[in-house]
This record gives structure tokens, sequence and C-alpha cells, in this order.
């Protein structure tokens, strides 16, 4: 985890971005990853919709002041609740983090999530990896800007969509829709729209991995909550070296050959482009995309699976593994600790937020 | 830290450290600011404007972004030249 720290890498940290064209793959830690893409879509996409009492049930109305959230309403001296759960989402990536490692990244991250949309959208548009390199890298033809116009019409129109769902969060959706529908949405309104479809647009469509390696502070930081019982994507490098090619149906031991064949298919489907083989690198969003398109191969060479697994340290050198251990225990006792603290705080704050309300009407 | 800064640092990742940052402190600031302070009373001298709460909003936190693009341009600007000139006092 300690990649950065000679200069030399330094200078490979910031070497000119090559464009990364990830493979497509399937297996199961990539349905699990598109199942998860989907769902989590589906509830920024539809959350506005909902409706609780006549009003949208989640609406964070800034010009009236208050936050609705289901049943309950949130004023601006209820900040502290929402430092509160800031905390509690920080405190819970630690706990998830010390446990099962990035697993916020590689499935739950909106950077992962919406770059895996657009990416379906290339995809689908574009082809295959191997398609979409010889596309970029062929001349100007009319068939090359009509795939590129197409691909890039319908990345906006997503784009826009969720730029006018995130307005939708904080001006009610139906009559952001309705202004929309008649041409008289106010300018700041129009603003933020096209504000966080550019965002969207070029943080899914662009930036991607480039998101996660050089803005992200978590990537940065997770490693310290990183110890050797904590899940890891990692390849099994006494199983797989000496790594080579081979004729399918060779006994890699009389070859002398590990059962690594040297596809670089691991590399190919990898979205941040490194090769896991190297080890555990601060690239990794422990996706998974190389485990389900390894395990892909194995099964064509008829070699048992998990040449590239989740482990953990320990497990990998075949210590005993420990799932509970104090740096567990102490992350869970503060979440739950505050968790409880901050339903308590809520359930008891219901009869004095009215008192409040009334007296400031009265004055 | 024993890593060298590198004498370029890409003008992206430049902008990137000046921008992101700040826009990250300035949504913050603008919730912390706002929770406090209701629009309607940030209205200097009395003056007859008519401010809507959105547009108070956005300009508060494109004002507190700006105040961040300074102080993270500020550092990086210390951060390389300092270090472009302890680089060139090694040598």
């Amino acid at each position: 985890m300690q990649a950065h720290n000679t200069g030399n890498t330094e200078h490979v940290l910031y070497a000119a971005h090559k464009k990364i064209y990830p493979r497509e793959v399937s297996g199961h830690f990539t349905r699990l990853r598109m199942l998860s893409v989907i769902v989590l879509l589906g509830i920024y996409y539809l959350t506005p919709l909902l409706r609780w009492d006549e009003r949208q049930a989640i609406l964070f109305d800034l010009p009236a002041r208050k936050f609705y959230i289901f049943g309950l309403t949130l004023w601006p001296q209820d900040f502290i609740y929402l430092a509160a759960l800031l905390i509690l989402a920080g405190l819970s990536l630690f706990f998830f983090t010390a446990l099962v490692g990035r697993v916020w990244c590689g499935y739950a991250c909106p950077q992962t999530v919406w770059t895996e949309a657009y990416l379906w959208m290339e995809r689908k548009i574009e082809g295959k990896r191997s398609k979409r390199m010889k596309l970029d890298k062929a001349p100007t033809s009319a068939a090359k800007i009509r795939t590129k116009v197409i691909k890039h019409t319908v990345w906006i129109a997503f784009s826009l969509w969720t730029g006018f769902t995130f307005v939708g969060y904080f001006t009610p959706i139906n009559e952001l829709a309705v202004k929309l529908g008649t041409a008289s949405l106010g300018p700041w309104e129009t603003f933020w729209i096209l504000f966080y479809s550019f965002a969207t647009y070029g943080n899914a469509g662009f930036m991607r991995e480039q998101v996660c390696m050089y803005m992200c502070p978590y990537a940065r930081f997770q490693s310290a909550m990183f110890d050797s019982d904590t899940l890891i994507v990692a390849y099994h490098p006494e199983r797989g070296e000496p790594r080579g090619s081979r004729r399918r149906g060779t006994d890699p031991a009389t070859a002398g050959l590990g059962d690594c064949i040297d596809c670089n298919v691991c590399v190919q489907v990898c979205p941040t482009g490194i090769d896991i083989r190297d080890g555990l690198q601060y690239e990794c969003i422990a996706c998974s995309a190389c485990i389900d398109a390894c395990d892909e191969i194995m099964d064509k060479m008829s070699y048992p699976r998990g040449l590239i697994r989740y482990t953990t340290e320990n497990a990998a050198q075949g210590k005993k593994q420990h799932i509970v251990r104090p740096r567990v225990i102490v992350y869970a006792v503060i979440l739950l600790v505050l968790c409880g603290t901050l339903l308590t705080n809520l359930f008891l704050r219901v009869p004095l937020e009215l008192d409040v309300i009334r007296d400031r009407n009265t004055l | 830290m024993d890593a060298p800064i590198p004498a370029k640092i890409p003008l992206t990742h430049q902008v990137i450290s000046v921008l992101w940052p700040s826009f990250a402190v300035a949504i913050v600031a603008t919730g912390l600011f706002f929770s406090a302070f209701h629009p309607r009373d940030l209205v200097p001298f009395d003056l007859d404007i008519e401010v809507s709460p959105i547009a108070a909003y956005s300009i508060g936190f494109f004002l507190f972004w700006m105040l961040g693009v300074l102080s993270s341009y500020g550092t990086l600007y210390f951060t390389v030249s300092n270090a472009r000139f302890l680089g060139k006092q090694e040598h």
C-alpha cells in the first residue's frame, strides 16, 4: 500500500494520462456490481418522485429553509444532525474498510456507479474494447463522427436527466418539470442543472479513474484502516508464477510454469489500468473485475478458480484470520454509540421543535 | 514525505488541486453559514433589493468557493516554489 514514496513512482503518478479502455467482463462479481449500480441509480432517480402527505417525501427545501425526510422535518437549527450524519457516514466507511476493504470504491461510490453506466452506454454505441480502440485510432470519417456524436448525445441526455434530478432534491420536482415543459425555469435552477450535468458528464465520461487517483481523499488514506485481516483483491503468486503462455492441455508442472498463462486479460478489464499481479496497489478500487476475468480463463484452461481472488493478507500467508479484532470492535462501538445518540436526540427533539416555531411566530 | 516534488506538475492536476478541495470546503461553509444566517438579514444598509433565497445561497457558495480557491492556490504556489528553491540549493 505504500506505493508512492519514491521519487520514481511519484513521477509515474504524474505521468501523462493514457486513456483506459476497460474490456467487458462477466461473472459473479460483475453481476453483483451491476446489481448495485442499478439499485443505487434507481434510488437516486426515483427518490424525488416519492410522495409523503401531499408533498415530496425527500425534499431539501432551501427557499423555505426546511429539510423534509419522509415524516421528519429539519430546520436550520438542526444543522447539527446533518453534521452528525456526515460523521456517521465517515465512521461507517472506516468500519467497512477495516472489515471488507475498498468495497465502497468497487460497488457503491457514485464515481464507480456513474462510470459503469457511462461505460455501458459507450459499449452499446462504440462496441467492444478492441473496436473502441480502433475507432479512436482511426482517421476522422463520417462514420466515426456519427458514432461519436451519438455517444455524446446519449451521454449529455443522461447527464441532463441527472442534473435535473439533482435540482429536484432542492426544488419540488413536479414544479420543476412543469417549469421545464413551459420553458420558465429560473436562472439559478437552470444554472445548477447545467452545472451538475456538466460535472456528471466530465467525471463519468472523461475523468473516470483519474478521479479516484488524483481527487479522492479516501483512496489516499484508506490504507490507514487496513490491517492483515482486511479483505483485499489479490493475485496468488506462489500458484501463478512463473507465468507464461502455453498450449491448452499442457501440464504446467512439467512445463515448469505456474498457473498464470500471462494472457493479460486481468490488466485489460481493470478500470484503473493496473496489473493486479504486481501486488496490492493504491489505484486498485477492488472492483474485482480481474477476479471474474481470471476465473473465466482458469475455467477455459481447466485449472481451479481463484488465481486472483478476495483474500486477506493473513489468509494468503496461511495464517489464522480474525474477523473480530480490536480495530473492528472500536469502530463498531463508536458507530453504535453515535447512532444511538443521534436517534435518541431526534426522537426527543420533536416536541421541542413545535415550541420554538411558536415563539418565532409571536415575535 | 521523501518524494521530491516534480518540477512540472501537469496543469490539469494543478487546477484540480486548487478547485476541488475549495469546492468541498465551500459546500460545508455554505451549509454552516446559511443555517446560522437567513439571506434576508444579510442585505446591507437596508437596501431595498429583492434577492431570491436560491440566488443568495448560490452567490454565497461561489464566494466561499472563491475564498477557498485563493487559499488553495496560495498553498500550491508556495509548496511548488519552495520545493524548487530548496531543490536549487541542494544542487
